[in-house]
């Protein structure tokens, strides 16, 4: 198709065009083009089949007010081809592509909620009618092993006024409030600012068009320092606080393809301006019908003429300003059709007079006909007396332009119908909101450079600018320039009334197929309200978001209220106002993972990692995932395994010992410096959700330790119960600062030997006992020259004691040196053969201690004694003051609570799966965790089990996933731990 | 987001750097003479006002601490004392 290049509206290059291929052919668009553009430019005249009836859809909007144009692109269904920018190289396609070849759907249209009424019963059918209707409805189709390519970024942004809209009136807006000072954002939805004047031709001063106006305004506020500009953003969403949700696509050069952003405002302005209402008639959705700007638009900024042959029946000055300049572009254009009878600008007429084209005031196209596209119209006088038909290819239709009110209805304006111009305006705005421009009904050009002005002020005086006599000019400036123009409330075709018969296929929301009738049918049956006819017939529920109906379906449904001539308002909006995609709200979607500072000396060692929670743990050391050699080293020798993770804690001031009483269910008055206590927090319901040491380090100093589950909000969680007590104690949380090595097995403290001088003797350095002292080479140790030897000594804090059972020291040390003190014990270890041991072979070696992991053990309704843990609580001194002493105290005797045992299976070489039920008639409980036990050569568990079954020799069966409906595992309680200690 | 709080330390922050802590119902109560149904109510239940209530926030990524704010719930607005 030829194309204008050398309009001085144009927003494509000409000079720059890209290949594409649709439907597997290759094309060209140009540069600048969107995707529907440059399809239509190479003839595309069917973008879609409608979601219900498959009726063929072609261009009807620019902006995505419906889902006429959506598309697959490069394998992403739902594409708004409208708005989306052409790339070389896409990959486009049609959707609903089985039956894009056939001529047109079915002739008759259901009736007002088929699904509804018809496909409920039998139930049993149901999954019938389902497939039937998923064949033959829908959009596109995700492929399952789609992967989302691209960056999306997100941004947090604050600004004292947040201009929405950046046309003329927002442009205006944001200078005004810029020049008081403040930091202003404008944001504009398509790729430039100017908003329609953007693309118009006609006169703003003698010698002057509205583009040029329009272009000499975007640079001023590009220029100016204070005001951000971001176009190609689209306002999702106005929340309270004037927080304003937007998201921005990406400019080539960009780093991101969308960006998520949230704006913080002390005032907003809304300059949204005006979409147009669609002309109701038969066929109104057939390819070849567009709105005003449409036409418009694609032949002064895309420059396209859209057809051969046009008609025009519009409502409004705009559709015939559009006509007279599509005729001098070259469009031929048979006649120019008005439903207004009268209130046209005289200039307009004459123009149209002077150019041959028939003005015929008070006619409405009524009927459209044609196979694929359009091929006749017929034109009606309004009262429906006349009739003319004509052969065309293009009809140019439009009611009249409906306000982009979605900021307004967010924010919570009372909206109200106005009579003058036929449009839903804001009664009265919330406090910090403003309005402006063709949104409010403003028409001419200076009125709607004004108001923008005006509310720019406005925005500046809510942020504290004393603006009083700028105001009072800007006020004085409106009064005399032109209000709101007179709108025509055109609604429907004389043919079409409510006694009789309603033509079939008048569509009143494209997206969902919903037609005129539809509604009459759904008010009959008692549907009366826009929000309950929403929902029964679907009208505005699809991808334009209410574009198309939002403003016609509240006109046509008050039509049958007769007791009110007030029109009922339209269906509540709700963010997002524009469609996006889930990777844009997701943003970067970082996967935020710790390491330890151990992470390097396992991965050297030959760690296999896995991530559990926040942490990336070692979880094996060989490929056996069994862990024998790991676990067994650990029994009969030596392992070192990496607890870093633990959380790690410094409480100290004259009221730490209060505070860690608060929390602790054991006695924390008593504990002697250079001792640990072991001990349990408990949350208000008396679950146990923390196990962990205290030791004391000093006078009303301790340094405790938490799991690494809690690490992250112990510290909240004490200061949060203390928050009314006003003590006097510091915490810091030294989770990050120290790592923390778990040395293990009979060996240990003969290894240790080799490396400190302090007397760790069984005596000296009993169970639960805490140390400090200094671990360096023996080279070092032997040497003579001290002063050497202290730079490679690593102080630690060791406490005798750990998880996997004696003989055991948790060594602590600084972060830094980690990697130093493990190198110091697998050289020191390498004569007995220290292994090191990862997370999978310490869960085997606690259980069979019977130690306990908080969330595999335990659950929301287990408390400390169905854990067996109840000895942690010490009645005496953790008394109701201790967060979750009550219900401790409550659920002590009572039965029929869940408990924890252990038990054997009596297949010894067989243990069950983690989380098999147990089951006797119906479910008693479930295993925690079980393993072959290589230490006790049979298969040993952990159950939650009701209590009846706890005793010891009770036998369970045990039901995993997968067996035989009879088929069953058994097992015998027994106590814990199954491994004794053997001191050493 | 919407909801900005204000620390009596770091100031109006946005309200994703907060925790919420509940309503403010006072320090825990005497569980002397109660009964499991009147402590599993004081866990529990809530008043649940629509309207200002005084209620604790934690500024987990911030400084830490726990304060009170009065907020409006209908409007999701912290309230100025
Ligand atoms: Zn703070």
């Amino acid at each position: 198709m030829n194309r204008l290049t050398q309009l001085p509206t144009l927003r494509i290059n000409p000079a720059k065009t890209l290949p594409f291929t649709y439907r597997e052919k290759k094309y060209q668009g140009m540069s600048g083009d969107t995707v529907a553009v440059a399809l239509y430019s190479n003839g595309v005249r069917i973008f879609s089949k409608s979601t219900r009836y498959h009726r063929p859809r072609g261009l009807y909007s620019l902006d995505g007010e419906c889902g006429n144009c959506l598309m697959e692109v490069d394998g992403l269904p739902n594409i708004q081809a409208e708005t989306s920018l052409l790339r070389g190289g896409m990959t486009i396609n049609p959707q609903n592509i089985k039956s894009f070849e056939k001529d047109s759907g079915p002739d008759k249209v259901d009736p007002a909620g088929f699904d509804y009424q018809k496909f409920h019963k039998p139930y049993k059918m149901w999954p019938y009618f389902l497939k039937r209707i998923r064949n033959a409805a829908g959009l596109g189709v995700v492929s399952p092993s789609f992967r989302m390519k691209g960056l999306f970024d997100e941004q947090y942004l604050n600004a004292e006024v947040c201009v929405i809209g950046g046309g003329p009136a927002g442009i205006l807006a944001a200078l005004a409030a810029a020049e008081q000072g403040l930091r202003v954002i404008l944001l504009e939805a398509r790729p430039w600012l100017g908003g329609c004047s953007d693309y118009r031709s006609a006169e703003y001063t003698p010698g002057v068009a509205l583009y040029s106006r329009a272009r000499e305004l975007a640079k001023a506020v590009e220029d100016t320092p204070n005001v951000r500009v971001f176009s190609h953003t689209f306002m999702t969403g106005l929340y309270a606080d004037n927080h304003v949700t937007a998201f921005q696509i990406g400019a080539q050069g960009d780093h991101f393809n969308e960006r998520y952003m949230e704006i913080r405002a002390e005032s907003v302005i809304a300059a949204t301006g005006c979409i147009e209402r669609p002309l109701l008639f038969e066929n109104n959705d057939l390819p070849g019908i567009m709105q005003a700007s449409c036409a418009h638009r694609l032949a002064r900024t895309y420059g396209l003429l859209p057809g051969e042959r046009a008609i025009f029946s519009v409502g409004h000055d705009l559709g015939i300003e559009a006509a007279i300049d599509l005729s001098d572009l070259g469009l031929p254009i048979l006649c120019v059709a008005d439903c207004r009878p009268d209130v046209q600008d005289p200039r307009l007429i004459k123009e149209l007079t002077e150019r041959g084209i028939p003005f015929m005031p008070g006619w409405v196209v009524s009927k459209a006909e044609g196979g694929k596209s359009l091929e006749k119209v017929t034109l009606t006088t309004i009262e429906g007396i006349r009739h003319h038909a004509v052969e065309c290819d293009t009809l140019v239709a439009s009611a009249d332009l409906t306000p982009a009110a979605g900021p307004l209805f967010m924010s919570g304006a009372k909206m109200e119908y106005d009579f003058h111009t036929g449009f839903f305006l804001p009664g009265q705005l919330p406090p910090k909101v403003h309005a402006a421009g063709r949104l409010i009904g403003l028409y001419d050009p200076f009125s709607i450079e004004a108001s923008g002005h005006l509310a720019g002020l406005n925005a500046a005086k809510d942020c504290g600018a004393s603006v009083d006599a700028l105001l009072k000019t800007a006020q004085k400036e409106i009064g005399r320039l032109p209000g709101p123009a007179r709108g025509s409330k055109w609604m429907l075709p004389p043919s079409v009334s409510l006694n009789r018969d309603i033509v079939e296929k008048i569509f009143i929301c494209l997206d969902e197929d919903t037609t005129v009738k539809h509604i009459d049918q759904a008010y009959n049956m008692g549907f009366d309200t826009v929000e309950l006819m929403k929902r029964f017939t679907g009208a505005g529920t699809g991808p334009g978001q209410g574009g198309i109906s939002g403003h016609n379906l509240p006109l046509v449904i008050s039509r049958y209220h007769s007791d009110s001539v007030m029109p009922t308002l339209p269906g509540t909006v709700r963010p997002p106002l524009v469609p996006s995609f889930l990777a844009t709200y997701s943003g970067r979607s970082r996967d935020m993972v710790k390491r330890t500072p151990l992470h390097e000396s396992g991965k050297a060692a030959g760690a296999l990692f896995q991530r559990e929670r926040v942490w990336k743990h070692a979880r094996y050391f060989s490929d056996d995932f069994t862990c024998r050699e790991e676990i067994e080293n650990v029994r009969g020798n030596v392992g070192v395994t990496d607890v870093s993770a633990l959380g790690k804690f410094r409480i100290f001031g004259p009221d730490a010992v209060n505070a860690l009483q608060r929390v602790y269910v054991g006695n924390m008055s008593d504990i002697p410096v250079g001792k640990v206590r072991y001990s349990a927090m408990c949350n208000e319901d008396g679950r146990l959700i923390d196990l962990g040491v205290v030791t004391k380090r000093g006078e009303e100093d301790y340094y405790f330790t938490t799991t690494a589950d809690r690490a992250d909000s112990a510290m909240e969680w004490i200061r949060y119960h203390t928050r009314y007590d006003q003590w006097n104690f510091h915490i810091v949380n030294l989770t990050d600062a120290f790592a923390a090595i778990n040395l293990a097995g009979p060996n240990s403290r003969e290894l240790l030997r080799k490396i400190t001088d302090a007397d760790i003797s069984g005596d000296a350095f009993p169970f639960m006992a805490c140390r400090t002292f200094a671990l360096r080479r023996e080279t070092s140790r032997d040497s003579e020259t001290s002063n050497v030897s202290d730079i490679s000594a690593i102080p630690v804090r060791v406490m005798r004691l750990g998880f996997v059972g004696e003989l055991s020291y948790e060594i602590h040390a600084p972060a830094s040196l980690a990697e130093s003190l493990w190198d110091l014990l697998m050289e020191a270890g390498r004569d007995f053969g220290i292994r090191p041991f990862g997370s999978e072979a310490l869960d085997a070696l606690r259980l069979e201690k019977g130690h306990v992991i908080i969330g595999r053990e335990s659950e929301t309704r287990t408390t400390l004694h169905d854990l067996g843990l109840g000895f942690l609580w010490d009645e005496e001194h953790a008394g109701i003051s201790t967060v979750g002493v009550p219900p401790l105290k409550f659920t002590r005797y009572q039965t029929g609570r869940l408990r924890l045992v252990g038990f054997k299976t009596e297949d010894p070489s067989r243990a069950p799966r983690d989380g098999s039920i147990i089951v006797e008639k119906t479910i008693r409980g479930y295993v925690c965790t079980a393993r072959y036990s290589f230490t006790l050569k049979e298969a040993i568990g952990l159950a939650l089990v009701e209590s009846r079954l706890a005793k010891k020799g009770t036998r369970l069966q045990i039901f995993e996933d997968g067996m035989k409906k009879d088929e069953r595992l058994y097992a015998t309680v027994v106590s814990t731990p199954f491994l004794r200690s053997v001191d050493g | 987001m919407s909801l900005t709080i204000t620390c009596p330390i770091c100031g109006k922050r946005n309200g994703y750097e907060f925790r919420f802590g509940g309503e403010d119902r006072g320090p825990r109560p005497d569980e002397k003479g109660m009964s499991p149904q009147e402590w599993c109510d004081y866990v529990h239940n809530r008043a649940n006002i629509a309207g200002v209530q005084k209620e604790w926030w934690c500024h987990r990524d911030g400084c830490g601490s726990w304060f009170t704010i009065r907020r409006d719930t209908v409007t999701n607005l912290e309230i100025e004392n």
